[in-house]
This record gives C-alpha cells, structure tokens and sequence, in this order.
C-alpha cells in the first residue's frame, strides 16, 4: 500500500467511487450512441471506425467508450496535449470546438478526423470531451481518400491542423467552407462533424452534471483511485511476465508501389519488474507508398493491451507503467509529408509481432500469428440498374493463431478490427451487380498443430458488369507463425476463373485492373498458425477435422501422421504409429 | 354459479406461478408451487390444483415458460441437419466474422448448432430479386435423405439464399425430404422468417430445428394433461413479441417463444399504463438475479426485430420480434463484494435461489441486497414472503460486517446502505439507457414496477433520474402470469422487398402486402378469432439510399397509393428527425421490407374496482426503518387495509405477500381506484 492511494481513498468514499466509476463509463457509452445515432455516412454504425473518450485537464485519458474497434486504444490523449500546447496562449473557451487530423500528432489516414471541446467549470477547463471518426472522403486524388498507390500524404486529402471550427459556441464560417468545399461528399462529412459536436457537448453536459452532483474534487479524486487501481492491476500483469528482452520480426510483402521490394518490421519487448517497454527502433525506414504512420503509441497500447489487462477499463492509469520507443525515421514514424492510407497493414502486422516477441515468456497467454490483414480485394464500376458509382466492402476474413490449449478460430477479422462486420452475401448482390459463387472456410488452410490454427475462407464472385478490380492482400511471404513446433498457416491467394480454362493468378496488390462481365475472381485467405508438433495432435480430433473438411485425408497423413481408413474415417493405428515416428525423426531438433 | 376464468401460467427457474381471473366477477386467484423441471406439467397441474379453479371452467389458459431458451443454453435438443445452396453451408459457421470481445486474445465464436459434417449442400440458386438462376436439384435431395438417415438426424433446416424473395426452392425440397424422411422434424427459413441476412435467417431455422421436436412433444404432453383433467378451452403460449400464439403453431415454430417469460411483465405494464392515460411508460421488473426494463410507449412495447440469445457477444441471432428489454444484473440475490483492491461492487455475481441470500439461512455467507434491505429494516423480517419464511438478521449482519463494513471502515448500516445506493445507481443507469440515452424525457414517463424487488427500489431509481411517478400494480410478485392474460394474439409477418420508395407503380407492393395480410388473417381465423376482433396494421422498413438503418413507419392505411406515398416518405422524415436529430428531403428513399402485424383483439380482465374508504383512516404500525439517512420510527401499512384514494406520505413503507413497496421520504402515495399503488416522487430528496 503506498501512500497516494491511501490519500485519494479516504477523499474518494466507497460508494461514490463506485458509483462515479460506472457514470463515467456511461458517459463515453452514451457519446458513442449519440454517435452512432447522428452520424451521416454509415461508417460509424457499421464500422464503428471511431474512438471517443473523457480526458483530464491535460489530456490524460479519464474513460474511453468501450465499443469502438480495438484499433484505438487512449490515442487521443496526443491530440488533446498538443492543442494545449498550440493554444497555450490563447487559452480554451466554453463552447470552443478544435478539429484536427493533423499527421504529425494524429499519425493515421487524413480520414480519421477528431474533434474536441473544453469542459469548462467556474471558468476552469476541468476536461476535455473527445471524438475521433473516420471521414468517409477528404479530397486527395481517389474516392473516399485511401489510394493504394499514393506517394505523399497531400495526395490523400487535406489537413486540418488544430482549427478551432467553433469559438465560445460560434461556428468560424470560412474554416467550415474550407472543410466543406475539400470533400467529395461535403454533406456527408459536415454531417458526421456536427454528429461528432453534438456527442462532444453531450459529453460537456453530462461530465459537468457528475461535478455538481458529486462535486469537481470528489470526482476528481475518483478518477485518480481509477487511475491508480488501474495501475496497480496493469503492474501486476506485468509482474508476471518473466524479466528479460524478447524480440520478433517479420516482413510486409510491399509498400504497394514496390511490388519486389518486402518492408521488415522488427520489435523488442523489455520487461523489468513491473515496466514493459516497447521499443520499434529496429523497424523498417518510412516506406514510398502508403504504408506509413506515426502510430507507434496506438500499436504499443493495442499490444499491451492484449498482454496484460484485456477486460480493464481504458484509462491513463492503465499504461503508467508502459514505456514506448520509437526514434524518428521508421515506418512507424514517418515524417508527417509520408503518404499514410492504408497504414494499418502495418499497424496490425506489428500489434501481432508484439505479441510474438513475448511468447517464450508467457506461451501459455499467447496465441499463434493471425492473418493480420485487414479488407478482402474489392471491386468498384458504374452500376448498370442506377448509373451510379459501386464499391464493395469487406473487412478481410482469415485464421486466428492457434492457442496454447485449443484451436484458433477460423475466418475472423484481424485483432485491430473487433466488432467490424461482414456484409451478408443476400446484402452485398442486391447493392452491387455481383454475384458470389462461393463463401465457405478454406480447407486446409489452417497451420498445422497440436493445436491448429483458424481456417481462412474462400469468397467467389463474379461481375455481372464491366470492373474494376483493387488487390489489397498482405502478408503472403510471411505466413502466419506458429510456435513451439506448430506449422504457419497456409498465405492467401487469389485467382480468376473462366469456364473451360485453367485459373490465371489474380495480383495481390492492385489498383484498377479491368474485369470484363462474367469474369470470377476466388480469393482463398490465410490460417492462423499452429501451435505444437502435429504429430502429437490427438488422433481423434484430427479424424474429427477430416470428417468435417478441415483438413483433408491426405493432409492428416502428411502434415499429422495420422493415416484413416477412406471410406469409414476409422483410425489406422499401425500405420499412424508408423507414419508418426518418421515425421517425427524427420523434424530437425 | 359456474363462472369462467382466464388463467395464466408462469414457470419460472424456482417456482410456478398461476394467476387465474374470474370473467364474471372480476376475482383474481393466485397460486404458488415449486417448478419441477423434470416434468414441468407436474408443478402446473399443483398450481391448478391448490387454485380452487375447476379446470372445465377454464375458458383459456396462457403459458409463458424457459423451456425453449433454456433447451438453447444448455444445448440439450434434436440431432440437426442443415441444408444450404450449394456453396454456402458455412455461412452458420462463418457468421458475420466479428469479434465483439476486444482485446481479448481467445475470443470464440459461439459454436454452431449444426456441426460441419451435418451441413449439406443441394444446387440451387435464386437471385435478389426472386428470379430462378439455377432450378433445384430434386434428384440431388436423395443424397442429402440417405446422409440424414445414416446420421439419425432427428431435425433439419433448410435454408437457400434470397428465400425471402421466392420460398419456391425451399418449399419443394421441403416436400421431397419430408416424403423420405417421415418423422424428422423438418423446417424452412421461409416459413418462420422472410427477411434478408443469411447468417441471421440460417441461424434462427437451425435453432428452431434445434428445439423443435422436444418442444413438441412437451406442448403435446400439457395439452394431454390438461385435456384428460377436463381442460376444453383455448391453449394460448406467450412470443417474445408480447403476443400469444396457439398451441398448434407453437409446435412449428418454438423460436417464437425464447423469450416468453419476461415479455408478459411488461405486456401487464403497458396495459396498465393504458388504464392510467400514460403515454409513456417505463416497465421495470426487479427478480433474484436481474433487474430489467422496457420503453413503452402509447401502449406499445418496443419491439427489435433481431435478438441474442445468451447475448450479443457470445449468443446466437434470431430473427424473431422480441420486446426490447434492457437487463442489469442487480437483483435481490446480487452479491455485494469487494474485488482485490479492496472496491466495493455489486453483482453481477448472484446468490440466486440456492443458496440464497445470508438471512434465508439456506447456506449463504456473502451479503446480498436483500440483506442489506433486511438489515437496514426495509424488509420486514417478521414477514417475509407474507410470514412464510422467518429471517436471520443476525446471520445477515455478520456477514456483511465481516465482509464490507469492517474491511471499508464502515458501520453496518452504512455498507448495508452503500450496497443499495451502489445496486440503485447500476439499476437506474439501466433504466437511463432506455430514455435520456434514446433522446426519451424521463420527466414525462411513468414507472411501473413489479418483480420481487421492483416495488422496494422503484423511487430512488426514478428520483435518481427525475421520473415523477412510479406505479405499484396488483399482485406486483407474480405480475408476469397477470400480464399473459392482457396479451392478444399476434403475428409478425415480414418480406424483404427492396425497391426505391416511393416507387410509381404500386400494384406489386401492394400485392406483397395483401399476400401478408391474408396469412395473417388466416393463422389468426384458424385461431377461431372472429373477423371483428381482426386488426392489421402495415408497416415498411424504410432507409435513404446508401445507408444501413432502417425505421420501420407505418403506412396508415391498408395499401400503398401513389398519392399516399410521399406523405409515408414525410412519416420517415419526421421519425428520422426524431431518433437522429436530422434528417434529408433531398435523398432518395428505398423500402427494404415490408411488414404487416396482425392482431387478434381478445377480451381483457378488468381489474377489479378498489372500494373508497367512507371514514376513518387505515391501520397503521411503526417499526424502525432506516431509508438512508439512520434509522427512524417509521408508519408500516398493510396494502390489504388500503381502499381507493388513500394518501400516504412518506417514509412509509407498504407490505403485502410478496412485495414491499417503499415510499421514500416526502414522496405522496395514493391508492387509484383499480387498487394500483401511484406514487408521486419528491423530486428534492435524493435518498
């Protein structure tokens, strides 16, 4: 017991932490569904691409809503610290609103757009209500500002560094022309920034409600019990985890524009005592295409978040004792002018990396690699019925890892993507002229293992028009690892297929190649990884995974060692025993 | 005499409430017995019998009852097939993808019902707009029937992409594997639901095939049971939209009925709230283990056309129409605990009926809310459960000096009163959610409460969030048997039907429509509901171009008119502005469903009329109870002695068999004349 929280404990009564505890959740819970409610563009609702949050006076993190994508994680404590060093002088007023996507303190795509207001109580800024979304087009040179090809981050839309787009409750009329007249969906995007004011006074509203209700010391005192409790269960998390330097590394296939030429990633995780430190001084140099970013500190809290403290509350507590490094100059801290769309093809890449380098310490908490991809390949035209622009949208499904003591799951969204739902295939042919042929798990994908890892799936479709076809696959050279003797998963690939011909491979990184009506594309994506050697995978549930199409007969004797009898499906023991030991004299030790 | 009752049944985890109304005279009977989960006609027939009801003078008999939600959660069903376009049968499997646990590294997706071995596939195909791209392989049925027979299967579901717009393929492959496989009990998706979203409609006709045969047959065995005890009238069973059904269609479809038990409350509450002239209404029912609440509003329950069952993030879709029930887990048996820093919490962790609260004496040592409403007097020890069941309040206080006051430096009476102001505000955030969250005025609804604790929290939870009345109903224990004989019969029909709206010509909407009502109108007739009693209200679920939500608004009248169109889209624009704060003239709209409900009106009980008191005032005792600020001498009421128009000031506390209501310091009570409890909250007490 040290002695602060013995202080704030006796200014903070039982009953009313508890119960101010619970209203702030509510609080950043109620923003988010007023979010949702008013937003225009549906990618609030859909994607819940959004991160919302209470922040102290100095932009600490008080609470962050807990039904965004796990992407973000108490990354707007930057924005709100460097406005207050941009308007050190000239101060917050009631009613101010700042925007900001600023790349060098946002460090994502210019769509991820936050805007923020002070809380102002006795003529005091006491906190700060915050809300993040993705806009669904900033200007730039392609559609919903996220080309694949981009060479700089002017390329990708406008910036809007800090503005005050309300001052004292009175809108500044030119910054919101500016905005307006930048976006090719100006209604959209001026309605998702008033949906975002209004959460953000909701927010004011109801943090000043608990003031008076509780009074500002004793709710502050609350949040600084939350805060040190959080601490307090975020140390002993890492206590746990046994001293020393853990590293990993894998490649990226490509920036996109260098389609030869694969992008290392490399971490290193210290761990001494109670601190973790993370450390990407190894990681690749900023990269040409649009590979970039400066989110160092969202990889380093997702990844943490994993390793220690899944179910707490998102607070500033929670990451006292989280070290980040990150010097300038690596893909991760690009300089602000770097081209930064599709940024989280390494952002999920590096998370899963983290997690891989601390394994040895604690296999038992950590599962193989995933897929680590975020959309499927998609497919833009004119559509034939309304003479109107069509896109498709899927979040990419792959295989999770395997765990220490199961299998992975199959056909998942990554680990950044949470609650991000597939489009139901009835949905997706009545809004676009495609047909999909096939939607299923992809056999044999899956690392083999002890424990084997998630299947990928197999999407099919055809063009009921001419298209355009956008290849946005990753991580096919380096597969999906597994650990302690388990095999990777099997990398994605995609095809086209014409009737009475042999398939021709599709490219995996592509922007706006022609389809012609009545071409199929297949996508089969990644397994996660194994865990374990697979020969020591019980017998009967490798039968029980050939029985259901998992795995397929010949696999089961090859990659396991268990050989079945091809009509019963019963096991063939001699011949397993048999067929195991030479897989096992044949594994290099 | 001979009078008739409506009788209605409730098997809850612990016991089986019955509450029988007598048509003639207005009486109101109510039984208790144990449930007995292994022959759950057993603790009915008990109920029946300790009733005094002659069950020929029965003239319906309403049953709401766990039996299909709890078949689910434990996975205790049929061995289930499933039968999908070609191409598709992992759709079950896949889901949506999602993974609604963040951050959390071993997250899995529930288990589907149907394992992939059991998943079979039959070319087919038929595209969004109904039309027939591939003809079903009738010939390939046979493969999929000689599988189903070596495998024992004792259900299957069938469930073809885009159904919803041409059920042709189902019903044919239906037709054929019926024919091969007598006695499975086969369903299609088309026939329980006609709405898009594969997962979701695969999802829901696999668990009705899940639960079908089982449920069957128990329906079957009630209805044996009670027809060979002299049983000759209608057999109603409670949906979770807040309808009733007939015993024959609950047969086919048991997935209507996940969630009978806890809908039939709030059906009692919006009747209720009817009867008072309140048009908005706040139903809360507070049991053992939760508490929960529903929006009603100008009679209606809110109705979501999509439910979890076992929740969002573990559960498994249906699409079934459920009344919207927001759950908290804080009821009388919640634990207060401290977690391993030392903060007090309470529930979700619950004692439940065994070993139950400390002062049952039943085995519990953690305190719960119930002791803490017993130790701070709030509960009448001497009296509990209508003097039943005689209380250790010593055991009580032990515990919860020795596991919250002592550690947190607390007197008893302080963490006994800390654990309720703790369990309130958990409740009253509940009740939160479902209005000023959804832009809804607590300062114009009204509370209606019931369940076990619903009448002892009711008015810190509404002067907590500045609801002006709260209101106790008759027999506030056993109100969800009560609300089941209010219900009437009711379909939700629906068909996906996606077009621009509004649209010039109006004949093939129309034509989805009539198609509608006429099955609504049919399922209801075969109910022997006479035409009269028929009402059909049309809606459609409509969106602006290019987004995902949908509001379903009501047409008005019973078909759609060029000339009534953009009045309907106006009807959009308005509800739009409402829920969202904006809304466009200027965007195009589209329909994505139609929807017709049909409603078969069925005489409801009056509630008997309180007589008014001539002179005197009514009896009255003192005990000390301590409301939260320390104890105090404080009038105790017993509800029998009350008569209509009696006022009561409070503190004051009301008791009756079950139920304790308490009337906080300054709020007004008042008997009304059908014998509800109304209170009027001090809006300037914050007790």
């Amino acid at each position: 017991m040290n002695t602060p929280r013995e202080q704030t404990l006796t200014q903070a009564d039982p009953i009313t932490l508890e119960v101010v505890r619970n209203a702030l959740v509510a609080i950043v819970m109620e923003m988010t569904d007023n979010l949702i409610r008013t937003a225009y563009s549906p990618i609030a609702a859909e994607i819940k691409d959004f991160s919302i949050g209470l922040l102290d006076a100095n932009g600490d993190s008080i609470a962050q809503a807990p039904n965004g994508v796990p992407m973000f994680c108490a990354d707007l404590n930057a924005t709100i610290k460097r406005g207050l060093e941009i308007y050190a002088e000239e101060g917050f007023a009631d009613g101010d609103i700042i925007l900001s996507n600023d790349t060098e303190t946002n460090g994502q795509h210019v769509n991820n757009m936050a805007a923020y207001s002070p809380i102002v109580a006795n003529g005091e800024v006491v906190a700060f209500a915050a809300v993040r979304s993705h806009w669904i087009d900033v200007g730039g040179v392609a559609v919903g500002s996220m080309p694949g090809n981009s060479r700089d981050i002017f390329s990708e839309g406008i910036q809007i560094p800090f503005m005050k787009v309300y001052r004292a409750g009175k809108p500044d009329e030119s910054v919101l022309r500016l905005i307006k007249t930048n976006s090719r969906f100006p209604e959209l995007v001026m309605g998702d920034m008033r949906a975002q004011i209004s959460a953000c006074r909701l927010g004011e509203q109801r943090f000043l409600d608990l003031i008076k209700r509780y009074g500002r010391d004793a709710v502050m005192a609350c949040i600084h019990r939350i805060w040190d409790e959080a601490e307090t269960v975020a140390r002993a998390a890492v206590t746990k985890i046994p001293d020393g330097t853990y590293e990993a590394a894998c490649v990226l296939d490509n920036d996109g524009l260098n389609l030869d030429k694969p992008i290392p990633l490399k971490v290193k995780v210290v761990i001494a005592g109670s601190d973790m430190t993370i450390d990407f001084s190894g990681m690749s140099p900023p990269v040409q295409g649009p590979f970039n970013s400066r989110a160092s500190g969202t990889i380093a809290r997702v990844a943490f978040k994993y390793l220690t403290t899944p179910q707490m509350a998102i607070t500033e507590g929670g990451f006292r004792n989280l070290k980040i490094v990150c010097p300038e100059g690596t893909i991760l801290s690009a300089p602000p002018t770097a081209p930064m769309s599709w940024f989280n093809m390494a952002v999920v890449s590096t998370i899963d990396l983290v997690l891989r380098a601390v394994q040895p310490a604690m296999p038992d908490a950590i599962t193989a690699g995933s897929a680590d991809n975020i959309g499927m390949s998609h497919i833009s035209g004119i559509d034939p019925r309304t003479g109107r622009v069509f896109q498709t949208f899927a979040p990419f499904l792959g295989g999770w890892g395997a765990r220490p003591n199961g299998d992975g799951p199959s056909a998942v969204v990554s680990l950044v993507q949470g609650d991000v739902r597939f489009m139901p295939i009835e949905v997706q042919e009545t809004v676009t002229p495609i047909r999909v042929l096939e939607f299923g798990l992809h056999n044999d994908s899956g690392g083999p293992g002890r424990y084997r890892g998630g299947l990928g799936i197999v999407l099919g479709r055809e063009v009921l028009t001419d298209a355009e076809f956008h290849g946005r696959f990753e991580r096919t050279k380096d597969a999906p690892w597994g650990f302690a003797g388990g095999k990777p998963g099997v990398v994605t690939h995609s095809v086209f297929r014409h009737e009475g011909q042999p398939d021709r491979p599709a490219p995996l990184k592509c922007e706006g190649m022609p389809l012609k009506k009545g071409d199929q594309e297949f996508s089969y994506t990644s397994g996660g990884g194994g865990i374990g050697l697979p020969w020591t995978r019980d017998p009967e549930r490798v039968r029980n995974d050939v029985l259901n199409g998992y795995v397929s007969i010949d696999a089961a004797r090859e990659q396991y060692g268990v050989v079945l009898n091809k009509a019963s499906l019963d096991i063939d023991e001699t011949a397993t025993v048999a067929r195991r030991r030479i897989l096992n004299s044949k594994e290099p030790t | 005499m001979t009078s008739k009752f409506a009788v209605g049944v409730d098997i809850g985890g612990t016991f089986t409430d019955l509450v029988g109304f007598d048509l003639g005279t207005s009486r109101i009977v109510v039984t208790k017995a144990p449930s007995t989960p292994r022959e759950l006609s057993g603790g009915i027939m008990e109920c029946v019998r300790k009733s005094d009801i002659a069950i020929a003078d029965m003239e319906t008999l309403f049953h709401g009852s766990t039996v299909v939600i709890n078949a689910i959660i434990e996975r205790k069903g049929a061995k289930t097939g499933l039968l999908t376009t070609r191409g598709f049968r992992d759709v079950l499997e896949i889901g949506r993808g999602n993974r609604p646990a963040n951050y959390d590294l071993f997250y899995d997706k529930p288990l589907p019902f149907v394992p992939r071995y059991l998943r079979f596939e039959v070319t087919e195909r038929i595209a969004p707009d109904g039309a027939v791209i591939a003809p079903l392989d009738v010939a390939g049925l046979e493969t999929v029937a000689r599988a189903a027979r070596e495998q024992q299967l004792e259900a299957l579901a069938i469930c073809f992409l885009h159904s919803y717009a041409n059920e042709s393929h189902e019903e044919q492959a239906r037709e054929r594997l019926q024919a091969l496989l007598p006695g499975v009990f086969i369903c299609t998706s088309s026939e329980l639901v006609r709405e898009w979203r594969e997962f979701e409609r695969s999802s829901t006709t696999v668990l009705n095939a899940f639960v079908g045969p089982n449920v069957e047959s128990y329906i079957a065995r009630l209805e044996e049971v009670t027809a060979q005890a002299g049983f000759g009238g209608q057999f109603y069973l409670m949906q979770s939209s807040g309808g009733v059904m007939t015993a024959a269609r609950a047969k086919r479809y048991p997935v209507a009925m996940v969630e009978s038990g806890p809908v039939a409350g709030m059906i009692g509450a919006a009747h209720i709230g009817t009867l008072l002239g309140a048009r908005l209404v706040i139903g809360f029912d507070m049991g053992g283990t939760t508490a929960k609440c529903s929006l009603i509003e100008d009679g209606e329950p809110k109705v979501s056309q999509v439910y979890y069952v076992g929740g969002y993030v573990h559960g498994y879709p249906l699409q079934v129409p459920t009344t919207e029930v927001v759950e908290v887990g804080t009821g009388g048996g919640s634990l207060a605990w401290r977690d391993n820093l030392g903060a007090l919490k309470v529930g979700p962790r619950s004692a439940g009926s065994e070993p139950g609260p400390v002062c049952i004496g039943a085995g519990g040592t953690e305190p719960t809310v119930t002791d803490a409403n017993v130790l701070l007097g709030r509960i009448n020890a001497a009296r509990y459960l209508g003097g039943e069941m005689s209380l250790d309040v010593p055991a009580a206080r032990r515990a919860m000096e020795e596991s919250i006051a002592k550690p947190l430096g607390l007197s008893v009476e302080a963490a006994a009163a800390g654990v309720l102001t703790i369990a309130n505000s958990n409740m009253a955030l509940a009740v939160r959610a479902i209005t000023i969250e959804k832009g809804v005025d607590p300062r114009e609804a009204t509370l209606i409460a019931f369940g076990g604790g619903g009448p002892l929290h009711a008015a810190a939870i509404a002067r907590d969030i500045g609801i002006p009345r709260v209101v106790v109903p008759t027999l506030p224990a056993c109100f969800s048997a009560l609300g089941m004989l209010l219900a009437d019969l009711r379909h939700d029909l629906v068909r996906t039907f996606v077009r621009p709206f509004p649209m010039q010509d109006c004949a093939e909407i129309n034509g989805v429509i009539s198609e509608l009502r006429l099955d609504g109108v049919e399922r209801l007739k075969s109910a022997d509901v006479a035409e009269a009693d028929i009402e059909c209200s049309v809606h459609l679920d409509l969106r602006y171009a290019g987004q995902q939500w949908t509001l379903t608004t009501p047409v008005g009248g019973d078909t759609v008119s060029a000339k009534d169109a953009p009045a309907i889209r106006t009807a959009f624009n308005a509800l739009y502005e409402t829920r969202f704060g904006h809304s466009f003239t200027n965007i195009p709209s589209e329909v994505v469903n139609v929807r017709v409900i049909a409603i078969g009106r069925r005489p409801k009980p009056g509630f008997p009329p309180l007589a008014a008191r001539k002179s005197g005032a009514p009896a009255v005792t003192h005990r000390s109870v301590n409301m939260g600020a320390g104890p105090a001498n404080t009038p105790i009421y017993r509800r029998e002695d009350l008569l209509c128009a009696d006022r009561i000031t409070g503190p004051a506390v009301i008791e009756e068999g079950s139920a304790t209501t308490l009337v906080g310091p300054g709020d007004r009570a008042e008997l009304s004349e059908h014998g509800f409890i109304v209170i009027h909250i001090n809006k300037g007490n914050s007790a």
